[in-house]
């Protein structure tokens, strides 16, 4: 079943044309991963899904974006309901400058989540051990969340999205500003959390891309070069520029 | 004949850089320069210039004292007085411009003519010697340039001298005024006790006139008259008044030029805010002198109210419209600075835009809030004519803000207005005043500047 299903997106900023009708569904529950050189609109496509979009002035989105057979595209979308359903982790680690219980706990609090305290560290802690980062801060989870290392960072910022259970989660380069352990975590977590959650994750890394997902979508200068699973993209594609960009002919 | 003298050696020094470097370049026709010909020529516009200027200035300064001591060498036998020798020597000076009225004498007559005398060879002297020094040092310069000799180095090393000397100026000058508003206020404090005018509930520094010079230095005819409870307490008060003006307004109109405001907008009205900034005090005043101030006159009258024609209110109030635009255009700077990312993270969490700026973008950027709020403060406390001319200058000692009140600025306005005297405690007691304001206000600048600080350190 397809999660997600874009056609005919176009992208403008300004007058520079961004994305070219891009048409690309989107299972749910897989890892799809979406790779391409830099420039290429992969994070603008990604940016359409839970129209971040919007925060920039001269951002420009045409065509439809259907979620669950929904046209988030629509005027009257409810960007809120929108955004609790669909979560986003960022190239740099973002925790807000608040205690790490309160980074958690701010989407449950500004959703109405929780009805008591209780409930509420509940799901902190859910959270924090989903991301694999419990055991490492429940000693320290009342101090500030910048402390933490880069890539306890990035898991806090994962724990903080998967507060509030969105069914898609998705991801721009979560690893590009952490070292090689940290990156392994994030993969490995990665893993774990398609169980629950339909996960996009626009990667720079190709060997990334081969390990962590099922499917996997080429962009190039706009456009939607070729998708499919990852293992036929990367030893059987039919395009020869996902052959040359794969096999390192350019990017 | 200063100021030709001045500027005959600046002009010596300038033509003299151009010979420098012209010797340079003529060098430089068959032998490698060991630095660009410019630096031959700014050597030489030193060599010739500086030497002059300093032997120059320094003349100028003993000169006077010198003459002085020769004029009234003649009387040092007489066994007069030093205040009876000043005296003298300022009636010499006087005859000397014609500008004498007094009872000519015979040896008064001498004196202003030896004075006049030696003020001729003064000159002159002055004139011959500066001249031929630069021209020596000028010389031995210009024979020395070579092609390897060392001119960059000792350009390097008079310029850092010269960066030096202005900052030391810059330093020394405030510790100077640190060190006589220290003085005087000791000098106070030995008439009148510390703990009379901290904790003294009466300040009436006009009682202080009256007294006759006996019993000036007597701290019994001071009790009740500089007693600054009330005019701490005033000044805390209209800077109070003026903060619940200046924090909301400035806050909230600096969240929305960083965060609402279309960039058109914010291009326009962005400026618009800080002419506020740029109005003179002064100006404010009289808004709230003879606008503001008599306005909440009116106004209270129709309510029923007594409000004084000079409240606390019009004073703190307009004093606030001044501090908004210091508020408002630093924390619109710390908002703008919070990085985008933050902002992403929440919005991207489905938060909106006010609860983002609420509960993120406020938190990231409330120490630089907090450090321009703090600014404000110590703006509020150091603000002088806008409680002169709107608060009144009776110091009551009062928490209504439809009454009159002063300030520490305002009396010190009060106390060296019109004639004074140095050596007075009235006169003193401004300093004593001035010296708390300073402490006051410089603590909070610190604190404001670490808080800004450590809050730059986190984002950059």
């Amino acid at each position: 079943m397809n999660k997600i299903e874009a056609k005919n997106v176009d992208v403008y900023y300004g007058a520079k044309q961004a994305l070219f009708d891009i048409n690309m569904d989107i299972e749910a529950n897989k890892v799809t991963a979406l790779i391409g050189p830099s420039g290429c609109g992969k994070s603008t496509f990604l940016r359409c899904l839970n129209r971040m979009n919007d925060v920039i002035d001269i951002c420009k989105v045409s065509g439809v974006v259907k979620i669950n057979d929904y046209d988030i595209n629509q005027k009257d979308t409810d960007v809120v309901r929108l955004r609790e359903k669909v979560g986003m982790i960022f190239q740099k680690p973002n925790p807000f400058p608040k205690t790490i219980y309160e980074n958690i706990s701010y989407g449950p609090e500004i959703h109405g989540v929780a009805q008591s305290k209780s409930e509420m560290d509940n799901i902190v802690e859910e959270s924090l051990r989903k991301a694999a980062l419990w055991e490492e801060v429940k000693d320290r989870i009342h101090e500030p969340g910048t402390g933490l290392s880069g890539g306890q960072q990035q898991r806090l910022c994962i724990a903080r999205t998967i507060s509030i259970k969105p069914e898609i989660i998705l991801m721009d380069e979560p690893c590009s500003a952490l070292d090689p352990i940290a990156t392994a975590q994030i993969e490995e977590l990665i893993d774990e959390l398609r169980k629950e959650h339909t996960i996009i994750i626009v990667t720079h890394s190709m060997s990334q891309a081969a390990r962590v997902s099922q499917n996997t979508g080429f962009f190039h200068l706009g456009k939607l070069i070729e998708v499919g699973s990852t293992d036929k993209i990367f030893k059987n594609p039919t395009q020869q520029q996902t052959q040359d960009y794969i096999t390192g002919r350019f990017g | 004949m200063n100021s030709v003298i001045f500027l005959t050696i600046v002009l010596l020094a300038l033509s003299s850089y151009f010979f420098g470097r012209k010797k340079a370049i003529l060098i430089q026709s068959n032998k490698r320069l060991t630095a660009l010909p410019k630096f031959y020529g700014y050597y030489l516009a030193i060599w010739c210039g500086a030497p002059a200027f300093l032997l120059y200035a320094l003349w100028s300064i003993f000169e006077p004292s010198i003459v002085r001591f020769f004029i009234l060498s003649d009387y040092s036998s007489q066994g007069l007085l030093e205040g009876e020798l000043n005296l003298f020597y300022e009636k010499v000076k006087s005859l000397s411009r014609n500008q004498y009225s007094g009872e000519l004498t015979a040896e008064l007559q001498r004196s202003a003519e030896k004075y006049l005398n030696f003020r001729d060879i003064a000159k002159w002297s002055k004139v011959v010697i500066v001249l031929s020094l630069l021209i020596a040092s000028t010389g031995y310069a210009y024979t020395k340039i070579s092609n390897n000799t060392k001119t960059r180095e000792p350009v390097e090393i008079f310029l850092k001298g010269v960066f030096f000397l202005s900052s030391l100026a810059a330093i020394l000058t405030t510790i100077g005024i640190i060190f006589s508003l220290l003085f005087q206020t000791i000098e106070f404090f030995q008439v009148i006790p510390l703990f009379d005018f901290v904790f003294g509930m009466h300040w009436y520094p006009a009682k202080a006139f009256v007294r006759d010079a006996s019993e000036a230095l007597d701290p019994s005819m001071y009790s009740d008259t500089f007693g600054a409870v009330p005019i701490f307490a005033g000044t805390f008060f209209i800077a109070l008044i003026a903060m619940c003006v200046a924090i909301p307004i400035g806050l909230l109109s600096g969240i929305y030029m960083a965060e609402y405001a279309s960039k058109r907008l914010r291009q326009y009205a962005k400026p618009v805010i800080e002419i506020l900034a740029g109005i003179p005090t002064v100006v404010y005043g009289f808004f709230a002198a003879l606008t503001v101030g008599p306005f909440l006159k009116d106004l209270g009258l129709s309510l029923g109210l007594e409000v004084s024609a000079e409240s606390a209110l019009a004073a703190g109030g307009v004093m606030g419209i001044m501090i908004i635009p210091f508020i408002s255009s630093l924390s619109d700077d710390v908002i703008t600075s919070v990085p985008q990312n933050l902002r992403d993270g929440s919005y991207a969490m489905g938060a909106t835009k006010s609860e983002t700026i609420k509960r993120v973008i406020i938190p990231a950027a409330l120490p630089g809030i907090v450090g321009s709020i703090l600014l404000g403060v110590s703006r509020a406390i150091g603000e002088t004519m806008i409680v002169v001319m709107a608060s009144g200058l009776a110091a009551n000692l009062t928490l209504n803000p439809l009454e009159s009140t002063s300030t520490i600025t305002a009396q010190i306005v009060v106390i060296l207005i019109g004639d004074q005297q140095f050596g007075d405690p009235k006169t003193q007691a401004a300093f004593a005043l001035g010296l708390s304001l300073f402490i006051v206000t410089l603590v909070l600048n610190i604190v404001a500047l670490s808080v800004v600080k450590k809050y730059r350190e986190k984002y950059e």
